[in-house]
């Protein structure tokens, strides 16, 4: 912990950095990160609520956006941490700082933006839908345990890219499905009545909690129950330690292999 | 990285049967396989960079460090800057910070000289106004001037190095380690490189040199180690370091050329 108190600084410079790089030489830079949810958001309401029209959910295009812009954050940051290390692999046969520095760095970079990208969202599901309530105190509090929860992820991601190359191909395969599994353009009442189907998808897919945790509050103004709190919070913490475990395992060979 | 013999002075190494293999393939990546297994599969034997080395070196010590090439010098300076770890044995070094300062070593290039001042301290460990109390120091020694502020990827390759060295030769580190960089630059660069990596010194740096330049060892370090297949093969003072090291590459050491200029002036040679 000492160690990661001394090294705040660099921390602080690989976040500036990369977010320098982000937005470098794009016109419009972070309205990219609205533009790209809108789109998508445009398209599958498309789909799902003129097209098909199974999803039954009033002011549909926000049902979908808080969850998109969920979904966007947790997959960029683990598809942008899988390569990360060797990206750096110059400043980790420099020094010996610790190495978590620059994955942590990149979810950050990630969270950045899809907090600048959720309070415009949240703005406007609140105004619209008039959903404001004392629930959206606990926001943070999932915010904070989503962060956690991708920085755990991305800890294991990029520390398997850096010693097996197929990480991040297989990570972008299992993304596509993983997507259409998680409860964003739908609710998982609206696909099955079955008790146990409806369990996978609210409990096995820990992604889930998080998504319909968050739009409970913004688009629903109700607070998520206790047991969907506690599995958020149980989840970012078991992804963390495990994340860390494994990162610190793996680590000692970084300057080799990178 | 502690060592069994307790806190160490600041600046002072020790290594302690100290060994290291490189394994040398194309693909540095492994597989799951062989994860699982613990162990690597085919491909060249693994190159023995360090073979139960066991070195102490003084604080404030100047060592060089010589070796053919794939002796394991640069592995070496790896395993004391605590960037590669061992296979068995440790090594442990006094103080707070080892600076490590090679040819080639990465900036980010699409950011400004200044901006790679402050990444360079900050990842050894040093704070904002830490790093902030010696920038004008580094950015007077590299003699950039107004380049400084622009992309490092428009410098030529001697402002490269000099602003490498600058950043290094100034982050007051306990201990220096130098590989084979001083070998470019002009000589007035050269000069002042020289110059103040005896002020570090004489303020308690520890240094440890990797170079193929016997004058700038000689010049530089009072002792010598020479490194063949893993193993320390000589370790003195740095006259008779050469010496070794010379007749080990075959080429004449400076007492044979005397020697054979003598043997001519005395008409003994055909």
């Amino acid at each position: 912990m000492a160690e990661l108190k001394r090294y705040r600084y660099l921390f602080e410079q690989m976040v500036r950095r990369e977010l320098r790089q982000k937005y470098q030489g794009s016109a419009l830079g972070v309205a990219w990160y609205i533009v790209n949810p809108l789109v998508l958001m445009g398209a599958y309401y498309l789909m799902f609520g003129v097209i098909f029209r199974f999803a039954d959910h009033a002011d549909y295009p926000l049902f979908l956006m808080v969850g998109l812009v969920v979904w966007i954050f947790f997959s960029q940051a683990l598809v942008s941490c899988a390569p990360s290390l060797l990206d750096q692999g110059a400043l980790i046969r420099k020094a010996p700082f610790p190495r978590e520095t620059i994955p942590a760095a990149v979810v950050t970079v990630q969270m950045v933006t899809f907090l600048v990208v959720l309070g415009l969202v949240a703005v406007v599901t609140l105004a619209i839908r008039g959903t404001a309530s004392p629930a959206i105190l606990l926001l943070p509090v999932l915010l904070g345990a989503l962060y956690a929860f991708a920085l755990g992820l991305g800890l294991i991601v990029s520390i398997l890219h850096a010693h097996f190359r197929d990480v991040a191909p297989i990570l972008s395969a299992a993304l596509l499905p993983w997507f259409f599994l998680s409860p964003i353009f739908f609710a998982p009442a609206d696909i099955t009545d079955r008790a146990a189907a409806r369990f996978a998808m609210e409990w096995i897919n820990p992604i889930a909690p998080f998504i319909e945790g968050i739009r409970r509050i913004l688009y629903d103004g109700h607070a998520p129950s206790l047991t969907a709190l506690a599995y958020i919070v149980v989840a970012a913490t078991l992804a963390l330690v495990a994340g860390r475990a494994l990162f610190h395992r793996l680590q000692d060979e970084l300057a080799v292999i990178v | 990285m502690t060592g069994a013999a307790g806190p160490l002075a600041a600046g002072e190494i020790v290594l302690d049967h100290a060994s290291r293999a490189f394994s040398v393939r194309a693909d540095r990546g492994g597989t799951l396989k062989e994860l699982l297994l613990g162990k690597r599969s085919g491909g060249p034997a693994p190159i023995q960079a360090l073979a139960d080395v066991t070195l102490r070196i003084a604080p404030g010590q100047t060592v060089g460090i010589g070796g053919r090439n794939g002796a394991g010098k640069s592995s070496t300076l790896k395993v004391l800057a605590g960037i590669v770890p061992l296979d068995s044995g440790t090594v442990a070094y006094g103080g707070q910070l080892v600076s490590l300062l090679e040819l080639g070593a990465g900036f980010g290039r699409d950011f400004s000289g200044r901006e790679n001042i402050l990444l360079g301290g900050a990842l050894h460990g040093l704070d904002k106004a830490q790093i902030e109390a010696k920038l004008q120091d580094i950015v007077a020694f590299s003699e950039l001037g107004d380049f400084i502020d622009v992309p490092v990827k428009t410098y030529s390759s001697g402002m490269y190095v000099r602003l490498g060295f600058a950043i290094a030769a100034h982050l007051d580190a306990d201990v220096l380690l130098i590989d084979e960089v001083l070998a470019v630059g002009d000589e007035a660069f050269q000069r002042k490189c020289e110059a103040r990596i005896a002020a570090q010194v004489g303020a308690g740096a520890t240094l440890v040199l990797v170079s193929h330049d016997a004058a700038l060892v000689e010049r530089t370090c009072e002792r010598v180690v020479v490194l063949d297949a893993g193993h320390v093969v000589f370790d003195g003072p740095s006259a008779a370091g050469m010496e070794y090291y010379h007749r080990q590459m075959g080429t004449p050491t400076a007492s044979d050329v005397l020697a054979s200029a003598s043997h001519r002036a005395a008409g003994l040679t055909p």
